[in-house]
C-alpha cells in the first residue's frame, strides 16, 4: 500500500515540477495575498470585541483564509481527480490496474493535500516573520481539530466526485458548500456580524467549527475542554458523512459501469 | 479443450442519455440500444482468437466487460475461472489490455516513468527488470527517457502495449492496435502479436475491423454484426477452404 502512495506522490510531484513557473506564482500569490490583508486591517483601528481574543483582524482572517484552503482542496481534488482521468484518458488505464477505486481516488488527492499544507506553511510563515502575527499554540488542540476538518471536507469532496462520476459536469454540492462556506462560515468575518436569521445557517456548516476550534487554538490558546463542542460537532459530521461518502462513491462507480459512462465526460 | 473464455448468452443494452433527466429516469423508463444480443463464444488458451466486425458492432463492448470495465445486463462471462461480476480483481490480475486511446498516458512524464507508474500500481515485483523486458520487446528502450507528449503514434501504441505485458498476465486484449497506424508500425505490432502467442504462450482477444490483419494473425475469427455473432471459426471454415474471400464472407454477414 506504501509503496502505491508513493508512485501516487511521485507522479503529482514529477507534474507539479514540471510546471516550475506556476508554482513560484502560487508563492508570490500568498505572499501578496497576506500583504494586501495586512494592510486591510490596519485601515480599521477599532477591533470588535469578538476578535480581540484573537490578537485583531488579520490574525483571524490569515487563518481563516489558511484553513479555508484545505476546504477548497478537498472539495475539489476527488472530482477533479475523476474528472482529470475522464478527460485526459488516463482513468480507464487506472481503473485496469490491481488497484482499488477507492484508493485510486483517495491517493490521487493526498498530493493536493501536501501541496496545501504548503500553501498554509508559507501564510502563516508570511504572516508570522514578515507582519508580526504571534501564535499561542494548543498544538495537540489544532491537530485534532485539523485531522476531523480534512475528514469532514474529504468526505464532501468523495460525494462530490460521486456526482461527477454520474453527471460529468455541474457538480452542485461543491458549489453550495464552497460559495454559502466562504459567505458564512467565518473566513473572512465573524459570524457575529452575520442577521441573526442568516447566522443559523453558519451552525449547519462544519467550516465554522473548524475556523473557530483552530483560531481558538493557535491565537488564542484555548485546551482542549475549551474546544470540546467544536470537536464533538466534527466528530459528528465525520460519524454521518465518512461512510456516505464511501457509499455512494460505490454506488456511483456500479452506476457508470452499468451505464458504460466511466470514462465518458 | 477447456476456453480460457468463456461468454455464454451476453447481453448489453446502453441507456440513451441526452441530459440530466435521462440519468435520474427509473431504469424501467429509460431508452436503451442494443450493444450485445445473446453473445456466446469460447476462447481456447494460447490461441489468437480475432473479433471481426464494423464500427458499431460491439467489439469494444464485449472487450471492456471482459475486462471489468463494463457490467453485463445478462449472461455470464468467464476469464481464466474467474466470473467478471463477482471476482472482477481476480480478472484483472489475469488480464492486460492495450487500450485503444493513446491518450491513457501522462503526457509531463517519460515513457520510463510512466511505466514505473503502473508497475506499483499492479503489485508488480522486481519491476526495473519488467519494464526493461518489456521496452526491449517494444522496441521503446531508446526513447524510453523521453516525455510522452513527444511520442509519436505508433510508439504510444507500443508503449500501451508495453504497459498491458507489465504484469506478465496470460490473457491480453487489443482494441484495434493498428489503427491510424503507419504500414510499418502496424507490421511491428503484429510481429509482437505473433510472437507473444507462439512464443510466450499468451492467450490474445484482438478486435479490429482489418480483414488482412484477421486473416494473417488469427486462429480463429467471429465476426460480430450489431451485436451479433454471425460468424465463428477458423479462416479455412469460414471461408470454405478458401473457396470462397474472407472479404467475401465478411460482407455476406455484415450489414451495409
Amino acid at each position: 500500500m506504501l509503496r502505491k502512495l508513493f508512485a501516487f506522490l511521485y507522479r503529482d510531484f514529477l507534474i507539479a515540477i514540471s510546471y516550475k513557473f506556476g508554482f513560484l506564482l502560487t508563492l508570490g500569490g500568498i505572499l501578496f495575498s497576506t500583504a494586501g490583508f495586512f494592510f486591510l486591517s490596519r485601515l480599521f483601528e477599532y477591533t470588535p470585541s469578538s476578535l480581540k481574543i484573537y490578537g485583531g483582524y488579520f490574525p483571524f482572517v490569515i487563518i481563516g483564509i489558511a484553513f479555508s484552503d484545505y476546504m477548497m482542496t478537498a472539495l475539489h481534488s476527488f472530482s477533479s481527480t475523476i474528472r482529470e482521468g475522464q478527460v485526459t484518458g488516463t482513468l480507464e488505464a487506472l481503473l485496469l490496474t490491481r488497484t482499488k477505486v477507492s484508493t485510486i481516488v483517495l491517493f490521487s488527492s493526498v498530493f493536493s493535500f501536501l501541496f496545501t499544507t504548503l500553501r498554509v506553511f508559507f501564510y502563516l510563515l508570511f504572516g508570522t516573520l514578515l507582519f508580526g502575527i504571534s501564535f499561542k499554540g494548543n498544538l495537540l488542540g489544532a491537530i485534532i481539530i485539523f485531522i476531523l476538518t480534512i475528514i469532514v471536507f474529504a468526505s464532501l469532496g468523495i460525494i462530490s466526485a460521486s456526482f461527477i462520476m454520474v453527471f460529468k459536469r455541474g457538480d452542485p454540492l461543491s458549489w453550495i458548500f464552497t460559495s454559502a462556506s466562504t459567505l458564512l462560515g467565518g473566513v473572512f468575518y465573524p459570524i457575529s456580524v452575520l442577521p441573526g436569521w442568516l447566522r443559523n445557517f453558519s451552525f449547519i456548516l462544519p467550516i465554522t467549527y473548524s475556523l473557530k476550534g483552530i483560531r481558538m487554538c493557535l491565537l488564542a490558546g484555548a485546551g482542549l475542554r475549551d474546544i470540546l463542542p467544536q470537536i464533538l460537532v466534527l466528530s459528528g459530521f465525520v460519524i454521518v458523512l465518512f461512510p456516505l461518502s464511501l457509499f455512494l462513491f460505490k454506488s456511483a462507480i456500479d452506476r457508470a459501469k452499468k451505464d458504460g459512462t466511466l470514462t465518458q465526460y | 479443450m477447456e476456453g480460457i473464455i468463456k461468454i455464454r448468452g451476453l447481453r448489453k443494452r446502453f441507456p440513451v442519455i441526452k441530459g440530466y433527466r435521462d440519468i435520474l429516469l427509473h431504469p424501467t423508463r429509460r431508452r436503451y440500444v442494443e450493444a450485445l444480443e445473446g453473445i456466446d463464444m469460447e476462447v481456447n488458451p494460447q490461441e489468437l482468437f480475432c473479433i471481426l466486425g464494423p464500427n458499431g458492432a460491439g467489439k469494444t463492448t464485449l472487450i471492456k466487460i471482459l475486462a471489468t470495465l463494463i457490467l453485463p445486463d445478462e449472461g455470464e462471462v468467464w476469464v481464466g475461472g474467474a466470473e467478471v461480476r463477482r471476482e472482477p480483481e481476480k480478472v484483472k490480475r489475469l488480464v492486460g489490455f492495450a487500450l485503444t486511446t493513446e491518450r491513457s498516458f501522462y503526457y509531463r512524464l517519460t515513457g520510463l516513468q510512466n511505466l514505473r507508474f503502473f508497475a506499483y500500481l499492479n503489485d508488480i515485483k522486481e519491476s526495473s527488470l519488467r519494464i526493461k523486458n518489456v521496452l526491449e520487446l517494444t522496441e521503446l528502450t531508446q526513447v524510453a527517457d523521453r516525455r510522452f507528449a513527444t511520442y509519436s503514434a505508433g510508439m504510444r501504441q507500443m508503449l500501451g502495449i508495453a504497459r498491458a505485458l507489465l504484469a506478465d498476465p496470460p490473457i491480453l486484449f487489443f482494441d484495434e492496435p493498428t489503427k491510424s497506424l503507419d504500414p510499418i508500425s502496424a507490421s511491428r505490432i503484429r510481429e509482437i502479436l505473433k510472437r507473444l502467442v507462439r512464443r510466450e504462450g499468451k492467450t490474445i482477444l484482438l478486435a479490429t475491423h482489418n480483414l488482412e490483419e484477421a486473416e494473417n494473425l488469427a486462429d480463429r475469427i467471429a465476426i460480430l454484426d450489431r451485436g451479433k455473432r454471425v460468424a465463428l471459426g477458423t479462416v479455412s471454415q469460414l471461408t470454405h477452404n478458401h473457396r470462397f474471400s474472407l472479404e467475401q464472407v465478411y460482407k455476406s454477414k455484415v450489414s451495409a
